[in-house]
């Protein structure tokens, strides 16, 4: 199979500073790292100076989630050798342990990195990940809670524990998380939209209004978002559909979702022009925003 | 009458679930409209052409999914197709049950047709080669339960060509270039019809 610096023309400094961005991306895209990463280790190594040892930890966490554990050995080795008594380290030897499922090793290897350390939040995270992996979920929600109570800022932790709440559909649970979020993240449109997902999902005419805000409050943020867009629109929709609301709320909501309507069919026109398929599906999205508002009014 | 798989449909399925193989993913089975039954008074079996694949990540969330069920219910009205089943991979690799998600949506697509079926994958089984079918299928009966039935080749229109093109295909990591229903609300211009992937396993046939 060709190389990665073949197959793409890219140089071994490239290769580098891909990595570098799907590090500060946060991407998990596993099978590329690896691909990337194993080249560049084997064939570069010796150029990369001190950035080899945050290559090795990025390139064996993607080796776990792709089954290499022969490259996972390999780095976890190297990482070993220069630091022989990082808990950082262990941490990635308990996660090796965790992919092979030998989650009792693993808990013990974080129960020790704990009894050094008892403020260790990545070991604590990680107990937390293997309740999650053998399906305890009410008690990972448990110890996540009780971290956080701890560790209020951790937003990460936040976010995971919004998505388990919302796996577990306690939607109340998770709007709280969510809340938590936005508080400390004003600016962030995702986390708007997530909020208004999430209160849309929980039903009811007021948690329907609430949904519409945030999905306003999102767009607001980013008006190219268009999970904000569909939300506005059908959260709108259904207001207006509502056999409770005042004739006002009714007629202000036919607003929104109209204009909501004619945002989204200018965006699948700018996003339609030039190819024959899309034209399909412009078609299909004036078809569908028709058939609703005849069901709305 | 219990459904039949196509080697697209088949094929997209487990495309999607190695794309994501770290999330829960599901999506939606199409099949043709059929006018008639067979004469004799023996029902023709319904055949899933084809799959739209629709979520990864977090799957228990309302809007995003009515938008899907309604533009893909307006796409299927003008291509002569029906929705007729829903497909999912749990996150967890062992964990191969519907779960509330799937009855619920599997409820509303019974909604408009009454033969839906849930179908699993059971990621444990999932490889390059997938020698058998890893799949499992569950029909609705009364009482509001989902049984499970015995899935072997005859569940497939052509489960050898099924089986060599899903192998070949995940071989050749086409999972990369698969569209949902997410990747199409990231940037419109993704088409969830996948009509590339649609040409290459034409292509193998």
């Amino acid at each position: 199979m060709a190389s990665v610096s073949e197959l793409y023309d890219v140089g071994w400094e490239e290769m580098r500073d891909k990595l570098r961005k799907w590090r500060e991306d946060t991407n998990r895209n596993s099978e590329q790292i690896v691909d990337v990463g194993e080249e560049l280790i084997c064939e570069h190594g010796s150029k990369l100076g001190d950035d080899i040892w945050i290559i090795y930890e990025q390139v064996m966490i993607a080796a776990l989630d792709c089954s290499r554990d022969d490259l996972a050995w390999t780095c976890l080795q190297e990482l070993k050798k220069q630091f022989p008594d990082s808990h950082r380290v262990k941490r990635l030897s308990g996660m090796r342990l965790e992919a092979l499922e030998r989650y009792e090793e693993a808990s013990k290897h974080y129960d020790q990195i704990l009894q050094d350390d008892p403020t260790n939040t990545a070991a604590r995270k990680r107990k937390i990940s293997i309740l999650k992996a053998q399906g305890k979920m009410a008690d990972a929600i448990r110890e996540l809670n009780e971290y956080l109570e701890q560790f209020v800022g951790d937003q990460e932790a936040w976010h995971e524990l919004s998505e388990l709440y919302i796996n577990e559909h306690d939607y109340g649970k998770a709007a709280f998380c969510l809340e938590e979020l936005m508080m400390a993240n004003p600016h962030n449109h995702l986390y708007c939209e997530q909020y208004a997902e999430v209160k849309y999902t929980q039903g009811g005419l007021e948690n329907l209004e609430l949904s519409r805000k945030y999905f306003a409050q999102a767009l607001r943020l980013n008006n190219r978002n268009m999970r904000a867009l569909f939300g506005l629109y059908m959260s709108a929709s259904h207001i207006a559909a509502s056999p409770k609301v005042s004739a006002k709320v009714k007629r202000d909501n036919v607003k929104y979702a109209t204009w909501a309507a004619s945002q989204i069919n200018s965006a699948y026109k700018l996003a339609g022009r030039g190819t024959k398929e899309n034209k399909c599906s412009v078609k299909t999205v004036e078809e569908m925003l028709e058939s609703m508002q005849i069901t709305m009014s | 009458m219990p459904i039949k798989l196509t080697t697209q449909a088949y094929c997209k399925m487990l495309l999607h679930a190695a794309k994501y193989p770290h999330c829960a993913v599901n999506g939606l089975l199409v099949a043709e409209k059929i006018k008639e039954k067979k004469k004799d008074g023996q029902p023709v079996p319904i055949l899933c052409v084809d799959c739209v694949p629709l979520f990864h990540g977090t799957l228990a969330l309302a809007p995003m999914l009515e938008v899907a069920l309604t533009l893909i219910d307006t796409w299927c009205k003008e291509n002569r197709y029906v929705i007729a089943g829903y497909y999912q991979a749990n996150e967890r690799t062992k964990d191969y049950r519907p779960n509330q998600v799937a009855e619920k949506v599997a409820a509303r697509i019974a909604e408009n047709f009454s033969e839906t079926a849930i179908v699993m994958v059971d990621n444990s089984r999932l490889t390059m080669s997938c020698f058998e079918p890893i799949v499992a299928i569950y029909d609705h009966h009364e009482q509001k339960n989902w049984k499970s039935r015995e899935v072997d080749p005859d569940c497939f229109e052509d489960w050898c060509e099924a089986q060599k093109i899903t192998s070949a295909l995940l071989e050749g990591r086409n999972y990369e270039s698969l569209i949902d229903f997410d990747n199409h609300l990231d940037d419109l211009r993704n088409d969830w019809t996948n009509p590339e992937i649609n040409k290459s396993v034409l292509h193998l046939c």
